[in-house]
């Protein structure tokens, strides 16, 4: 009883500016989702071409507050984990940059119906200077 | 804007208590500071000063082995102020194991072997005459993984940080020792810079170390439990009774895991550098710590304290 009623303590806080994930005294973060997760972030840089975009770097924040950065792989992909449940993903902003570009536009995906979102879909779009 | 960095693991361990208090309570925004948090993904303690280099961050949250190793490795990182002191960690065991000695043949997490916490639980095991070979190792990271091996049955003894240590003994098991009853001194996480970014952008440094110092002051004013106690509630995800005795301990006297006003201590910096000699991080000669740290922001903020006594003197 006491086990439950220190579970459901636990999942009704829902701290505004705190990220999910698992942690880690030291060294690497591990990065997965746990039951007070909402769900991850993730997509594609992608070039005006639609060609995928290396090494650009990707952020996405919260109201304007926490942020986390991380960068495209060699297909252009990123995945960045869920800040906590209750966080609504429509006031997480993702933005991208890479020196000698300039970013254009980000496309999110619909979620699908029906079925729980477990990561955010959105691709970022870059475009090089002239 | 000021982008302070900070692995996820610390983001919510109570080692973010001083910067999530000055968030949330204005006092970056009282210095006019614009801060930002960032966790850069892939992340982790290791990690953090080269968050400095790549330009993801300004200044960042870092526990002082990883400063020194990377320092040591060409950055130009120092710490510019204490974050934290002696950290806390209890050794938690099984409720039937009533002493460190009974240990013996048993299972006991330690977390990174290199780190401060497996050093302080090695010294606190050989206080009572366990040494590491009489006991089963596991290696397992992160104060909350481990408090889910002793859950599950699977560790029979574990370092805690808070505030899964109390809610663990909350649960029945049983605390056998902490970490501070065997190391003395030790000055475990810093705010780190790099120190010609710091030089170029001084003023700013110096109203961030400001703010932070008044967090310190936040975090030992009665008048202000209650939001002491809603920020640790908000960042480790623990019940309120839980956030008090975690104040509660840290101002058991004896004590000294909150710096009073973020100042360094390299005494207990240097206490870092012996233990990374001892087990064999580093080679002897030892670097003496001074070269790790810039202590003009402190002072300087020391000064402009004194100086706004005086004002209000007068």
């Amino acid at each position: 009883m006491k086990l439950v009623l220190l579970t459901l303590l636990v999942l009704a806080s829902s701290p505004a500016p705190a990220l999910a994930g698992a942690n880690r005294d030291s060294g690497q973060d591990e990065v997965g989702p746990g039951p007070n997760d909402g769900p991850g972030y993730s997509g594609v840089v992608r070039d005006a071409g639609g060609a995928p975009v290396n090494d650009a770097r990707v952020t996405a924040t919260y109201r304007d507050g926490l942020a986390m950065v991380t960068r495209s792989n060699a297909a252009g992909a990123y995945n960045l984990p869920g800040y906590r449940k209750g966080i609504n993903p429509e006031e997480v902003k993702i933005a991208c940059a890479k020196p000698g570009y300039r970013q254009t536009r980000v496309t999110r995906k619909p979620a699908p119906r029906g079925q729980p979102v477990r990561s955010v879909e959105t691709d970022c779009w870059l475009q090089r200077d002239r | 804007m000021l982008r302070y960095g900070q692995a996820l693991s610390a983001q919510k361990s109570i080692y973010s208590l001083p910067v999530a208090l000055a968030e949330r309570e204005g006092l970056f925004r009282r210095e006019g500071i614009d801060f930002r948090v960032v966790v850069p993904v892939p992340g982790g303690a290791d990690l953090m000063i080269d968050a400095l280099h790549d330009d993801t961050v300004d200044l960042t949250h870092v526990a002082t082995p990883f400063l020194v190793r990377a320092a040591l490795a060409g950055s130009d990182a120092v710490a510019i102020a204490a974050e934290f002191n002696d950290p806390i960690y209890s050794l938690v065991a099984r409720p039937e194991i009533a002493r460190i000695a009974d240990l013996k043949g048993r299972v006991v997490a330690l977390a990174d072997p290199g780190g401060s916490i497996t050093y302080s639980m090695r010294k606190l095991l050989a206080l009572h005459g366990v040494r590491e070979a009489n006991v089963q190792v596991k290696t397992i990271d992160g104060t909350p993984a481990r408090l889910n091996c002793l859950r599950r049955g699977g560790c029979d003894a574990v370092p805690l940080g808070q505030p899964q240590d109390l809610l663990a003994q909350s649960e029945g098991y049983r605390l056998l020792g902490r970490s501070n009853d065997a190391v003395p001194a030790y000055l475990y996480t810093v705010t780190a810079a790099r120190r010609s970014w710091a030089t170029a952008n001084a003023e700013l440094v110096v109203r961030y170390v400001r703010a932070l110092a008044a967090a310190f002051a936040t975090i030992r004013d009665p008048a202000k439990r209650g939001a002491v106690v809603s920020a640790i509630v908000d960042i480790t995800s623990v019940p309120p009774s839980v956030a008090e005795r975690v104040l509660d301990l840290y101002a058991e006297p004896g004590r000294k895991a909150l710096p009073r006003e973020g100042e360094i201590e390299v005494k207990a910096l240097a206490q870092v550098i012996a233990f990374m000699g001892e087990s064999g991080q580093l080679a002897s000669p030892l670097p003496g710590a001074e070269r790790f740290v810039d202590l003009r922001y402190l002072r300087e903020v020391a000064r402009l304290k004194e100086e706004d006594m005086r004002k209000l003197a007068r």
